[in-house]
């Protein structure tokens, strides 16, 4: 009950204080609806049927549920995991296994997925949680980094080294119809994430954030709670890594190296901390970032080229945007991109539209969570 | 009879001995110089920052490019390779500078997390600059002082080898005494203990935090050339790669608040992987140097936080 408290907006007082105000008439919400059926539209029809934006929009969806996942871990618990990449490579390399390997059935494939990445999550977990802050960080990079070079280079689930095939379902060869299959597992992913925000143990994980002594002075059971986050983290984070693996087709212990833990991190912060859609927008400029801007447009790139004169991999102008999107969104607007749409969102959300936001307004408004970053 | 049969299983013996285990105690030792090198400057930046640095490895990366680019011309006269090195450690020292300015001043007031997010930040975009301008193929950098020291069997000694630790011994030392014998050295550890209290007393907080991470640049610039200076080629982020998590846990395992402890850590982490890499065998634990490193920073988290020689966590 007392937990509550560390939620700085209590929404049902909001809402009654907007629509006292004024009437909820058809001129309010008329123009609001046609907004969201039109990226209703743009989303579930404009791009499936796009053979050229499928792809990358189903790795930006891809992007998301590691994005919510991730946050899980630093957005609600407050802790840093800079080794989130092996929950996904092992949840991407453990699909690969029993659908190559094992012919397990397609679907039972996700079940395999998500519970090594679970697994390993609890192994790290029960190891760590005497670990705090600074060095949980460290010891998740190099726990990350460990399973990257030696794990995911074992022959077996390698292919001997030339990766691991991961074939889809024959109705699911098409992109398009492949990225609305990512995006219904987005959408459950949202709603356990949306419920567990919710829930008491929501609650108590955003107590531990807070202030952990605090938190257990209430009775909130720190270790169980933090090992919940963890776990719940991983699952989903293996799931990501099966749809990754049935999107790239085949796996390589490549695929998952510390840069792509650095992504993830830079995709959660530059988005927002603790706020869903903050998260959700983030991962998919990080996505789009790194595949449909720069290999397909390739602007940046030759831009590059031209003034360095050096011949370079498109990698790099991601990695400099990403990078340099972090510092700015961290030095200069560290509620991130769920601070800067909030004029939008409110207004969708059925108030008026106002640049300036309410007296709440700012990161310490942001839903789920304190932005701390 | 039994003699003969005898004699070559005790070569073999004491073959098997050297390869396994003092050839890898040698080199270890050698390569873990480099790691406690770097490690020196996370120590540093620990002691008087309470942070973890993961833009050292890429400090030290702007040196050995920089270092590089002096030697290689680049359309201007080629440097003498002193010159080049001192222009690379400068180089170093200014990049950590503004990454102290524009990085961390602003973040000043904010939680050591966030602070950690943004240096891993900066280390991303400076492999990405350094890409941009070196391409991804990697330079390889001549060592300081060419030639062997000693050469016997599997084992080869570098005069390069040799030099680092001789380089890491002496930084150690000089770090230390800064700390312990100087003003301005207690007064860095002043800041980092409270920091209010301490610009009361009239020390300027700024100034020394600048001063902290320029020093940080100079250690992180020396390791970085010597590390290049090893062989091989020189990738951007390669030091993050191979080099930063290494140093890390060099700087935990000896105690990460202790500057002989870096040396110490430094050494022994490039021993006990080396060891690891030699005597696992590859289709058992495929890089198996990676696992142990895992492994030593795990148990030392769990059973010693404050390393060999900290005092405290």
């Amino acid at each position: 009950m007392t937990l509550t408290a560390s939620r700085p907006v209590s929404p049902p007082a909001d809402d009654a204080h907007s629509s006292g105000g004024r009437e909820f008439g058809p001129i309010r919400w008329l123009p609001r609806v046609l907004v969201i059926a039109l990226l209703a539209f743009w989303v579930l029809v404009v791009i499936p049927r796009s053979e050229t934006y499928a792809p990358f929009a189903a790795d930006a969806v891809i992007f998301a549920i590691v994005g919510l996942s991730l946050n899980i871990i630093v957005g609600y618990t407050g802790q840093l995991s800079l080794g989130h990449q092996g929950f996904f490579g092992a949840g991407a390399f453990a699909a690969a296994y029993a659908i190559t390997v094992q012919s397990l059935p397609f679907w039972s494939t996700f079940v395999v997925a998500a519970g090594v990445g679970a697994l390993f999550a609890a192994l790290l977990g029960v190891a760590a949680l005497r670990i705090t802050g600074l060095y949980l960080a460290l010891i998740t990079l190099v726990f990350g980094v460990t399973l990257q070079r030696s794990l995911f280079e074992v022959p077996e689930f390698t292919n001997g080294g030339a990766g691991q095939p991961a074939e889809r379902p024959e109705w699911l060869f098409a992109d398009g119809r492949f990225y609305l299959f990512c995006l219904a597992f987005l959408i459950g992913v949202v709603y356990i994430d949306y419920r567990l925000t919710q829930t008491k143990s929501g609650r108590a994980l955003l107590a531990l954030k807070e202030n952990e002594r605090v938190a257990e002075a209430f009775g909130v059971n720190v270790t169980s709670f933090k090992l919940l986050a963890f776990v719940l983290s991983g699952a989903i984070a293996g799931i990501a890594g099966a749809l990754y693996a049935y999107r790239i087709g085949n796996v390589t212990g490549d695929d998952f190296n510390f840069t792509l833990a650095l992504t993830f991190v830079l995709m959660v912060v530059v988005g927002g901390l603790g706020n869903r859609l903050g998260v959700i927008l983030g991962a998919t400029l990080f996505a789009v970032l790194d595949g449909y801007l720069l290999e397909e447009v390739g602007f940046l790139h030759s831009f590059t080229e031209q003034i360095f004169r050096t011949p370079n991999l498109a990698q790099y102008d991601a990695q400099f945007l990403g990078a340099l999107g972090l510092l700015l969104t961290i030095v200069l607007n560290p509620g991130g991109i769920a601070q800067q749409i909030q004029p939008f969102t409110r207004w969708l959300s059925g108030k008026p539209f106002s640049l300036h936001g309410d007296s709440e307004s700012g990161p310490a408004a942001v839903e789920g969570s304190h932005v701390r970053a | 009879m039994t003699p003969l049969a005898l004699a070559p299983d005790t070569t073999y013996l004491a073959f098997e001995f050297s390869s396994r285990i003092t050839t890898p105690v040698i080199s270890g030792a050698i390569n873990g110089a480099v790691y406690g090198l770097l490690g020196l400057g996370l120590v540093l930046l620990y002691k008087s920052n309470r942070i973890f640095n993961f833009a050292q490895g890429e400090f030290a990366s702007v040196a050995a490019f920089t270092t590089y680019a002096g030697t290689a011309g680049f359309g201007l006269p080629k440097m003498p390779y002193v010159f080049a090195a001192i222009l690379g450690v400068s180089a170093a020292v200014v990049v950590a500078l503004l990454t102290e300015r524009l990085v961390v001043q602003p973040l000043f007031n904010q939680p050591k997390v966030t602070l950690v997010v943004a240096t891993a930040g900066t280390a991303l975009l400076l492999i990405a600059l350094e890409g941009f301008v070196f391409g991804a193929e990697g330079v390889g950098l001549d060592p300081v002082i060419a030639g062997d020291a000693l050469t016997s069997g599997g084992l080869r000694v570098t005069n390069q080898g040799v030099f680092v630790v001789v380089v890491l011994a002496v930084l150690a030392a000089l770090t230390a005494l800064f700390f312990s014998r100087t003003k301005t050295g207690t007064a860095i550890l002043a800041v980092s203990m409270e920091p209010t209290a301490t610009s009361l007393v009239g020390i300027p907080v700024k100034r020394i935090s600048a001063l902290t991470w320029g020093l940080a640049g100079l250690l992180g610039g020396v390791a970085g050339i010597l590390f290049a200076g090893n062989g091989g080629l020189l990738g951007p982020g390669a030091l993050t790669a191979f080099a930063l998590i290494p140093a890390f846990t060099a700087a935990v395992f000896g105690g990460i608040t202790s500057l002989p402890g870096a040396f110490l850590g430094g050494v022994l982490i490039g021993i006990i992987q080396t060891l690891g890499a030699r005597n696992i065998p590859e289709s058992v634990v495929p890089d198996a140097n990676q696992v142990v490193i895992f492994f030593v920073l795990l148990l030392t988290l769990l059973i010693r936080p404050a390393g060999l020689l900290g005092k405290e966590t």
